[in-house]
């Protein structure tokens, strides 16, 4: 049924060309940051001079990089869980009620990540003046959550939707409550995809570097913050070395987030 | 963000039907939940969204017009060549990066809907998720390092005998940060639009004496094409508020409307400028964001975001 014409075989080529080069320039920058945390110099230069550990030494020794890592995790944890806390009854009112307004909070619930950030970040610095949360840990943790809402809903909704209803029917048939039926039945199913949603919803709060810039404040420096302020002002070569194991450490949550959507597809 | 790919929906018995009566007429094994106690558990969402999004978005546009010189915020943004400038660069740089963020992110998509081989189909996965893996700040400061002066694009320009280019702290080293996260973004959620469109459409145009080319311009790109607008459209909006990425890669000279607002909250301590500037930028993303979901529902823009 295929029979190449003339022009197939330049349009091919021409197009996996631009994406071979595409894929590469992807993946570079990440090969780059991970080759240079290996570099044994005091300043940033390239090709190092030499190789070793050097930064990773350095980062553990400079007590400035742990807490701040420290207090991204103390704002990511209760923003994962607040997230789940948010959503999860959402879902079972957007899925199983006919409220009127439900598919309008569906999207509108995920507002938070498509408006531009900066301008939104005015907006809650404004909100914040008001109600004195400027420069506050619980300000930080529920400016994160609205990044997070919306993450978390994407992620569980599309796990909600697989749930047949007719289960929790059957259950309520043989004389389950319907809180019984939900407990035993749907959230048990949903569970994988709450789980991955938290993961997600994690690690969108430890990434977070706009919001905390005009919310935060002096004593509150997360590590995305620190990080940004360094590189702002010289290149520290141990930021590679951070840089190196934030990513190892997100593409392990995110590999485990996948899998765990892909348990609840099951 | 969507991990996996969208698994075959598994088919489902046919739902019983149900009765549309009004709140309380619901029987006891209805699986349908009264609509007061569906607003209960909608509660906490309301909350934060009225809170933390709605309310600040109102308060923010009535500020910036009761405080300062009133609409004159909007004036003196508009007029200063200051603003303008930084208007105009981030208005055209979303745009581009819009266009570029489609372009590459649908031809990574797409080859990676059609590749036979599984090792490539997983380096091109890998190519799409390693921006993601790496986080916002890693992100842009991993380009800090290829473009700066001893970053190895420098270094090796100079190696082959040529001019280096000294890229950053210039409006291109900010369009390459910012297209550089948005392709993933883009390919992801254009992924999800080639997986609802049936190859074998494509083999047809082919069987009857299409080029490939031919096949992809008037059957693949019409069938995904509210698809492309809807992701498209997200991606400018994004790429509009885009805040760390100016801030490294263009440094304090590059006029971009993040740098602008920043300035005038926290050099100038000027609120009523930085919230007019704000909702300039919120207007147009809103704007574009409402004209989109005019023309490809609200199913289409919901799955674009990735």
């Amino acid at each position: 049924m295929r029979r190449a014409l003339p022009g197939d075989r330049l349009t091919g080529m021409a197009s996996a060309a631009a994406v071979a080069a595409t894929a590469l320039l992807l993946l570079v920058p990440a090969v780059l940051v991970a080759l240079l945390s290996f570099s044994e110099d005091r300043y940033f230069d390239f090709p190092p001079h030499a190789w070793g550990l050097h930064q990773y030494r350095t980062l553990l020794e400079d007590p400035r990089w742990g807490s701040a890592l420290w207090l991204s995790v103390r704002i990511a944890v209760p923003v994962a869980v607040l997230a789940a806390l948010v959503v999860v009854p959402t879902l079972l009112a957007i899925h199983r009620s006919r409220l009127p307004f439900r598919n309008a909070l569906a999207v509108g619930g995920i507002a938070g990540i498509v408006l531009p950030i900066s301008a939104y970040a005015v907006a809650m610095y404004g909100l914040y003046a008001q109600i004195g949360l400027l420069g506050t840990y619980w300000g930080l943790v529920l400016a994160n959550l609205t990044l997070a809402v919306p993450v978390m809903l994407l992620v569980t909704s599309a796990a909600m939707s697989r749930i047949p209803v007719e289960l929790e029917l059957a259950a309520m048939v043989v004389g389950a409550s319907r809180v019984q039926a939900w407990a035993a039945i749907t959230l048990r199913l949903l569970f994988p995809a709450i789980l991955a949603g938290g993961v997600l919803a994690f690690v969108t709060s430890l990434d977070e570097a706009v919001l905390v810039n005009f919310l935060g404040g002096p004593g509150l420096e997360t590590l995305p913050k620190a990080i940004l302020d360094s590189v702002r002002y010289g290149l520290e070569p141990v930021i590679a070395a951070i840089a190196t194991l934030l990513m190892v450490g997100t593409s392990l949550a995110m590999g485990l987030a996948a899998r765990l959507t892909r348990l609840g597809a099951r | 963000m969507r991990l996996a790919g969208r698994s075959a929906e598994t088919s489902l018995p046919a739902s019983p039907p149900r009765e549309a009566g009004s709140d309380d007429a619901e029987g006891h094994w209805s699986a349908i939940l009264a609509n007061r106690w569906a607003l209960l558990l909608v509660a906490p969402l309301l909350a934060v969204l009225l809170g933390f999004v709605a309310y600040p978005l109102a308060k923010l546009t009535i500020d910036s017009l009761s405080t300062g010189d009133g609409i004159g915020n909007y004036e003196a943004v508009l007029q200063s060549s200051a603003g303008r400038r930084a208007l105009i660069t981030t208005v055209l740089a979303s745009v581009l990066v819009g266009a570029v963020a489609v372009l590459l992110g649908g031809l990574l998509a797409w080859h990676i809907r059609i590749a036979k081989s599984a090792v490539v189909k997983a380096v091109l996965w890998l190519a799409v998720l390693a921006p993601f893996w790496m986080g916002t700040v890693v992100k842009n400061y991993a380009i800090v390092i290829l473009l700066s002066a001893e970053g190895p694009l420098d270094k090796g320009l100079e190696l082959v005998g040529l001019a280096p280019v000294s890229l950053l702290y210039t409006s291109t080293a900010v369009g390459i940060g910012m297209v550089y996260t948005m392709v993933p973004y883009a390919a992801f959620a254009l992924y999800g639009v080639f997986l609802t469109i049936d190859e074998s459409l494509l083999l047809a145009a082919r069987g009857m004496g299409a080029s490939r080319a031919r096949a992809i311009v008037s059957v693949l790109l019409p069938l995904a094409m509210p698809g492309i607008l809807a992701s498209g459209a997200l991606v400018f909006a994004i790429s509009l508020g885009f805040y760390v990425t100016p801030v490294l890669l263009g440094g304090a000279q590059t006029p971009f409307m993040a740098s602008f607002i920043q300035d005038y909250i926290f050099t100038f301590y000027d609120y009523p400028i930085a919230s007019a500037a704000s909702v300039i930028l919120l207007a147009v993303a809103l704007l574009t964001l409402g004209l989109t979901l005019a023309l490809v529902g609200r199913g289409r823009l919901r799955r674009a975001v990735a």
